[in-house]
């Protein structure tokens, strides 16, 4: 679904991500781990179009997505959540989730969604994802006054209230407690379940080796390993990579 | 009475060009051509009722318009870049206009003698309100009724999802842009619906006052512009009305016997209230417990 061929970003001298080739196929949760620095969230940039890539190619459903801006990759499909919470915070939950499904309206269908049949149907679809939220309560709060928990919840919802296809998730785990990390474990394979790929960035190596079907893993912004969970725990190289100990190759 | 009539319909003109600046704010930009879109106005509806004699509200709505349009031709330009940058680009702009009307000479006789622009003397002679026996009561109540159409104009946008989309941008760029939302298109359309109530409020400025000259639209007032919505916050479209009254009838006019110190207060008062109320004098907190 989502193809990076050996795509590469340098700041400067910097070379946050160099020569990365990575596939996110339809329907998996592949999970993207690696140490600080490591070039993992400079990679959800690039996919989202905050940066623009020095080379390399990059491909969302065999198309080149590299020079379109943000708002219209979000329109083809892929929507992203940020590791420091980003919402609108003097807009209520539900304005949040209407800002984000503007992106439907475009074209010829969303002319019809909107005047044709009614907003009912959108209607059903940003209160469901309310629900799948557990915000149903909290429509009218402001998202500013949401607890922390309930603001990680807004912005994962956002992100799939703009019907995109690929949820990039960058650290969603950050700062919560064993409890709420469960109950994003659940949201995670349902959004799955409901047909969506999903990219996660995580540093909470529980979650992820229990949530993802597969794992990549970065160094000083290369691939030094790609597999199963099973198989990322067994390498030496990530091994060695996590732990300081023993660097083979990379320097 | 009539110095009040007269205050009242300053207020009306002002209350349009603080939502005018509302608009553009709402989207996190800080425009300095507030004033270029209230000149622009003043001058085409100038220009139609005095020297065409067209109707008064075929002149006031293209002079609307007209303001709209130029917004929106330079926002694309000026909105691809932002904060300082785009001071410095609408301060350029407005200067630009206000240089255009100082050169700008095009005289046509009338039945009433010759009139039309006249470069650094100025516009005069824009007399459809006293040639055609409008009071000054009926001039405030015309101002007044389009002062209550706009905020009901805005008040409703602001609930629907364009205004959802203003306040999202003005939020959180980045966040908007990942939500999907087109930050240029969304910019531009705040400029534009900004540009045409400018212009509307210069077109009925030109008609109170029946002479313009470019010395009535310089930076000055564009500050005055971007001022009422921020001192009255932008939670509220009374907090811009009250602003106004604030500025023009209680600082500029209230206080006349304190002389042009009164200048002075006004630039006093604004660093006052972002120290004190960063988020303007009417602010939703002034309204709610602090630790909601």
């Amino acid at each position: 679904m989502l193809e990076l061929g050996n795509l590469s970003r340098h700041f400067g001298g910097v070379k946050a991500v160099d020569t990365l080739d990575l596939t996110v196929r339809q329907g998996e949760i592949l999970g993207l781990i690696g140490p600080n620095g490591s070039g993992k969230s400079t990679t959800v940039n690039l996919i989202t179009g905050v940066y623009k890539p020095t080379a390399g190619t990059l491909r969302f459903k065999g198309k080149d997505i590299a020079r379109l801006e943000p708002h219209q990759r979000t329109e083809i499909g892929i929507a992203r959540t940020f590791q420091n919470i980003r919402l609108f915070g003097r807009l209520t939950v539900w304005q949040n989730l209407w800002a984000a499904r503007v992106v439907r309206e475009r074209g010829w269908a969303g002319f019809r969604e909107r005047w044709l049949s009614g907003a009912g149907a959108a209607r059903e679809q940003a209160q469901a994802l309310l629900e799948f939220g557990g915000l149903e309560h909290k429509r009218d709060m402001l998202a500013g006054n949401l607890a922390f928990g309930e603001q990680r919840r807004l912005e994962l919802i956002r992100a799939a209230a703009s019907g995109a296809e690929l949820l990039l998730l960058d650290e969603p785990a950050a700062g919560m407690n064993a409890e709420e990390i469960q109950d994003l474990d659940h949201r995670i394979r349902q959004l799955r379940d409901q047909g969506r790929t999903i990219l996660l960035i995580e540093h909470h190596m529980e979650l992820v080796m229990e949530v993802c079907d597969r794992v990549a893993v970065l160094n000083f912004g290369r691939k030094i390993a790609e597999g199963t969970p099973a198989q990322i725990q067994q390498d030496a190289v990530v091994r060695a990579a996590y732990l300081g100990a023993e660097q083979p190759a990379a320097a | 009475m009539d110095f009040y009539l007269g205050l009242a319909q300053v207020i009306g003109i002002h209350t349009l060009l603080g939502l005018s600046a509302w608009c553009v704010l709402h989207t996190g930009q800080v425009s300095i051509a507030q004033g270029a879109f209230f000149a622009i106005g003043a001058y085409t509806a100038g220009m139609l009722t005095s020297m065409w004699a067209m109707p008064l509200a075929v002149a006031l709505a293209f002079g609307a318009v007209m303001a709209g349009l130029v917004a929106v031709a330079m926002g694309f330009p000026a909105l691809r870049v932002k904060g300082l940058m785009l001071v410095v680009a609408t301060t350029a702009f407005a200067e630009i206009v206000r240089l255009f009307f100082f050169n700008l000479k095009w005289r046509v006789q009338t039945p009433t003698g010759e009139v039309g622009p006249d470069g650094s003397l100025g516009f005069g002679g824009i007399r459809h309100f006293p040639a055609n026996g409008w009071s000054t009561l009926d001039v405030n109540l015309l101002i007044w009724a389009l002062v209550a159409a706009v905020m009901a104009l805005l008040w409703w946008l602001d609930r629907s999802r364009v205004g959802t989309l203003w306040r999202a941008v003005g939020e959180d760029e980045l966040a908007a842009q990942s939500a999907g939302i087109n930050l240029t298109a969304t910019k531009v359309s705040a400029f534009g619906i900004g540009g045409c109530i400018a212009g509307l409020a210069g077109g009925l400025f030109a008609h109170y006052a029946t002479h313009i000259e470019h010395h009535n639209f310089t930076i000055l007032l564009a500050t005055f512009a971007i001022a009422y919505p921020i001192l009255g916050g932008l939670a509220s479209l009374a907090g811009t009305l009250l602003a106004v009254i604030f500025i023009q009838g209680f600082l500029l006019e209230g206080l006349r016997f304190i002389g042009e110190w009164r200048s002075l207060l006004f630039g006093v008062l604004i660093v006052v209230v972002m120290l004190v109320r960063p988020n303007g004098f009417l602010s939703r907190a002034l309204f709610r417990s602090r630790h909601a």
